[in-house]
């Protein structure tokens, strides 16, 4: 399989930090993984996410996306990945199908592919009678799948998922979990996944690596994994790498 | 195609926040009515135009007939006839029903005529040396002829001087008049078959007055005129706390995170927020002119006279909108919270407003605030409009006031960029 992300030696540090939020971390991940990113909280998950995205360079290290940097090609790069953000990054006094619609023009998609792409999305995740409706008036599940499509109408390369099914019903977690396998499995989607649910990240992913302090502690296949560390779960495995000491800032 | 989606999205956005629109459209909307209702009168007192006067006629002849005639004619004053006495007069005036009273008192045209013949027939006589003839003509009252005027108290010394200086030369005429008469009178006794020409009375000098507007125009500042372009500037740059607002909502709930990550997307949305709230700004301005052309007069305030030139106005609201959305992308870039942003832009602008002539017009501040009013963008928006309206001004004279509003929505346009730059690289 070919490397769609390739980071390579990657430092950030933000000013009056007194530790580099990211420090000298390289790691790659292949076309089609289902990768999670996983580690406690002030770890550097969010700022290596943030690069990735594009929203600030590395202070020192480079990020390939698909053989692009966001330094030289921010258009190609950007348009490769989808981003699917804790927050519920909708617009609640617009309809579903106008956030959708919105949020695809600008993605750079238009006329009938655009629509069938909502339609289907909305179909799946089981929205569709309720596209018409504005966010404010949707449940907390409900706002998470319309939060996931907004990421996947443009069938990007790369989707990054942070935390997607947190505060959601069981039967949401499962409508999202499922339509994500699937988009790996028919199109090839790579997903970038960070959760707390480790659980769920052991269920749904295929790799898994381990941050701390901005470092990498540890990448492999999930399964090699839990055997490498002699371990039942990744749950065991993460709690043997990181500790049992309160991570508040 | 990005930027019309843009668009149309924040015009949903806009259109379904019943509390921005509030504060769009229906708060200039009443300030303009209630500041123009409640200034109208501390105006008119500056423009003079319509002084309410108290005419009591006990004289009943020809020198009360001519001086309400020409007092009617200067169309400076609005006249209330009533035969009260001189207590009552004065009582009327300090309750502030009329601004003056002006009593004629009985017999007042006679004696004028009696006057004027005894200073002809002195005269004349004086020419063939009968002094002695001048006792058996004159009057036996010697006292002067007096009207008597009662001004508001409040009424200011310049003002008063104005109007005892008017009635003073209307007098004046009435009196040359008498003597002419007399002096005709004169004439007919000792030439009984010479039939003389009238004489004519205009004046051989005359004074021609004019406002130094560059066209013809001869409009003078009123409360619409002030406070339709007042309020409609302060609404335009109030602006700034829902654009702020929107901004802030957007970084909070992650789809300034999510548009960050769109190729190019978040520049075309924060044109497009810049353009619909700068299409807003002049769809406040035209709803404010409405008002000042159809709303206004009903209250029994005057019309707005928008001048001669639609589209140097149009010009200004442009350029007065872009500056306010300008603005308004800077406070909902710097701002942290949406808090934040309302207190700060809302602060900022009554500042700039009070500071600009919005509340209290420029003309009749201290010299201090008049130099500082001229650091406040309403104060660069208001002054073109007052130079439109008032002036029939053009392009020509604006543009400088012009030019600082498209430098100051440069500067803030700038100024945010380079904030949201820092920011993600902080």
């Amino acid at each position: 399989m070919s490397v769609l992300v390739d980071i390579q030696h990657v430092t950030k540090q933000y000013k009056e930090a007194a530790r580099p939020a990211v420090s000298d971390l390289s790691m790659k991940i292949e076309k089609g993984d289902v990768f999670g990113l996983l580690g406690p909280n002030g770890a550097g998950k969010t700022t290596l996410i943030s690069m990735l995205c594009g929203l600030f360079p590395p202070g020192s290290g480079k990020i390939y996306i698909n053989g692009h940097t966001h330094e030289t090609h921010s258009r190609e790069s950007k348009q490769a990945i989808g981003v699917v953000p804790q927050e519920i990054a909708l617009y609640p006094k617009l309809t579903a199908w106008e956030n959708l619609n919105f949020l695809g023009h600008m993605y750079g998609l238009k006329g009938n592919s655009l629509k069938e792409s909502i339609r289907m999305h909305l179909s799946v995740l089981g929205l569709e009678a309720n596209m018409h409706q504005k966010i404010m008036s949707y449940s907390g599940g409900m706002k998470r799948r319309v939060n996931l499509i907004a990421g996947l109408l443009h069938n990007p390369q790369l989707l990054i998922l942070d935390e997607p099914t947190v505060g959601v019903d069981i039967q949401s977690k499962q409508a999202i979990i499922d339509h994500l396998k699937k988009m790996n499995r028919e199109n090839g989607m790579t997903i970038l996944y960070t959760s707390h649910h480790l659980e769920e990240a052991e269920d749904f992913c295929n790799v898994i690596a381990i941050i701390d302090h901005g470092e990498l502690i540890t990448q492999g296949k999930t399964k090699e994994l839990i055997a490498q560390y002699n371990c039942s779960s990744i749950e065991e495995v993460y709690l043997k790498i990181t500790g049992n000491k309160f991570r508040d800032k | 195609m990005k930027l019309l989606y843009s668009l149309y999205k924040e015009y949903k956005v806009l259109i379904r926040d019943r509390a921005g629109l509030a504060i769009t459209f229906i708060m200039p909307t009443v300030l303009i009515l209630i500041m123009t209702l409640i200034q109208d009168s501390t105006f008119k007192s500056v423009n003079e135009s319509s002084v309410p006067l108290l005419y009591v006629d006990r004289d009943h002849d020809s020198l009360s007939q001519t001086l309400e005639k020409y007092i009617n004619n200067s169309r400076f004053f609005v006249i209330t006839k009533k035969q009260l006495s001189n207590e009552e007069v004065k009582k009327e005036i300090a309750q502030g029903h009329y601004f003056i009273g002006i009593i004629v008192p009985e017999h007042t045209s006679q004696k004028l005529r009696e006057r004027s013949t005894t200073r002809i027939a002195k005269l004349l006589n004086s020419f063939s040396g009968d002094s002695t003839a001048t006792d058996e003509t004159a009057g036996t009252d010697t006292s002067r002829i007096s009207l008597n005027l009662f001004f508001d108290p409040i009424t200011k010394k310049s003002f008063k001087t104005t109007i005892s200086n008017s009635i003073e030369r209307i007098i004046s005429q009435i009196e040359m008049q008498g003597m002419v008469s007399a002096l005709n009178e004169k004439m007919s006794e000792t030439f009984p078959d010479a039939k003389p020409a009238a004489m004519e009375n205009t004046p051989l000098v005359s004074v021609t007055e004019e406002y130094a507007s560059y066209n013809n125009s001869t409009i003078i500042p009123n409360a619409v005129q002030h406070n339709v372009p007042a309020w409609t500037l302060f609404a335009m740059f109030f602006i700034c706390i829902p654009l702020g607002g929107n901004i802030i909502k957007e970084r909070e709930d992650g789809s300034a995170f999510r548009l960050l990550t769109m190729p190019g997307s978040y520049f075309i949305v924060m044109l497009g927020k810049l353009l619909t709230y700068t299409i807003v700004s002049l769809i406040q301005f035209g709803l404010m002119l409405l008002v000042g052309l159809f709303v206004l007069p009903l209250l029994g305030l005057p019309q707005l006279n928008t001048g001669d030139s639609l589209p140097l106005l149009f010009l200004i609201a442009l350029s007065a909108g872009l500056a306010a959305t300008g603005f308004g992308l800077l406070v909902g870039t710097v701002a942290s919270t949406h808090d934040q942003a309302a207190l700060f832009g809302a602060v900022c602008i009554i500042i700039l407003a009070a500071i600009g002539g919005v509340w209290v017009p420029t003309f009749v501040m201290p010299d201090i605030m008049k130099t500082i009013s001229v650091v406040s963008p309403l104060n660069w928006g208001l002054e073109s409009f007052y130079a439109v309206f008032i002036r029939n001004s053009t392009l020509k004279e604006v543009w400088p006031e012009i030019l600082k509003l498209w430098l100051f929505f440069g500067a803030t346009l700038g100024g945010a960029f380079l904030f949201h730059k820092y920011k993600r690289l902080k």
